[in-house]
């Protein structure tokens, strides 16, 4: 009988991550916590519980880790960050976020990927889409965690 | 006939700037709390030769959509845009200032697209992250 279907989790290099990897986020209902806990961790205090909508950039870190589903992330730093929003995320919705490897390349000796990524409800409606530049930090000589 | 402009929108018009503490707890609040973290673990993160945690540049971003929502509310959560470059390490305990100056107005299918040239700074004046944002006013 077959086991279940694990995930091969690779160190990120430049060299094992691939143009076109594709990455899917687990999807992630949005409660009352998550809006009251971004709220107090940047410090904003639009009534959008009240409004039964989320701040925009509530889901970006649901995109930001999208590579930690296939890869070892030893470190990492966010160099840049595109959103486009098309539709609000509102409270009591399931979101899921998809993403693309679309370039990886190499500058001033420090690698660097980028992956386009779409934000969208459980009936498949996209709410937020984009891509962001990550530099790679292979070990040892890196520091570990930024944007994990 | 000729838009009106409101005020707060016209060309070179500053809009009103945030400021942020960004507190470890904030930070914390942000990024959650993990071993081997520059952004949770002090010890960590000094062993890799910084001075202090470090913020997300993501929280930079929500500082900025916050300065468009204040702008222009739903015009922003539906049809808005943001870009940001993060050129300069945040650290707890820093205080950062988002701002923003309003650079183009353009017409888009019977609406407005307000372009926003928008940059954060921190105590020293050193911008941390800069980019642009825009959305759309009916």
């Amino acid at each position: 009988m077959a086991g279940p279907r694990l995930t091969e989790f690779k160190k990120l290099t430049l060299e094992t991550v691939q143009v076109g990897d594709e990455f899917v986020s687990d999807d992630h209902l949005v409660i009352p916590e998550d809006i009251e806990a971004h709220g107090f961790a940047v410090e904003d205090d639009h009534p959008w519980l009240a409004e039964g909508v989320a701040p925009p950039t509530l889901m970006a870190n649901q995109a930001l880790h999208l590579r930690h589903s296939k890869y070892i992330v030893h470190a990492g730093l966010h160099a840049r960050m595109e959103f486009s929003f098309v539709e609000p995320i509102k409270l009591g919705m399931r979101v899921r976020t998809r993403g693309k490897v679309i370039d990886k390349y190499e500058r001033r000796g420090k690698p660097y990927m980028v992956t386009e990524y779409v934000t969208e409800d459980d009936a498949g409606r996209v709410l937020v889409r984009g891509q962001f530049t990550q530099m790679i930090i292979p070990e040892p000589e890196a520091p570990h965690g930024h944007a994990r | 006939m000729a838009t009106r402009v409101e005020p707060k929108t016209a060309v070179g018009q500053a809009l009103p700037p945030l400021v942020k503490d960004v507190s470890q707890r904030r930070i914390d609040a942000y990024s959650g709390v993990k071993p081997r973290s520059i952004h949770s673990d002090e010890a960590w993160a000094r062993q890799k030769g910084f001075r202090a945690c470090l913020a997300q540049g993501m929280m930079s971003t929500a500082y900025v959509s916050q300065l468009m929502v204040n702008l222009l509310g739903p015009g922003f959560a539906r049809g808005g845009t943001l870009s940001m470059a993060f050129i300069k390490p945040v650290y707890a305990g820093d205080r950062l200032t988002a701002h923003g100056v309003v650079k183009d107005r353009q017409s888009e299918n019977g609406a407005t697209r307000v372009v926003v040239e928008v940059w954060v700074e921190n105590q020293h004046g050193e911008k941390t992250a800069v980019g642009h944002a825009t959305g759309l006013v009916s």
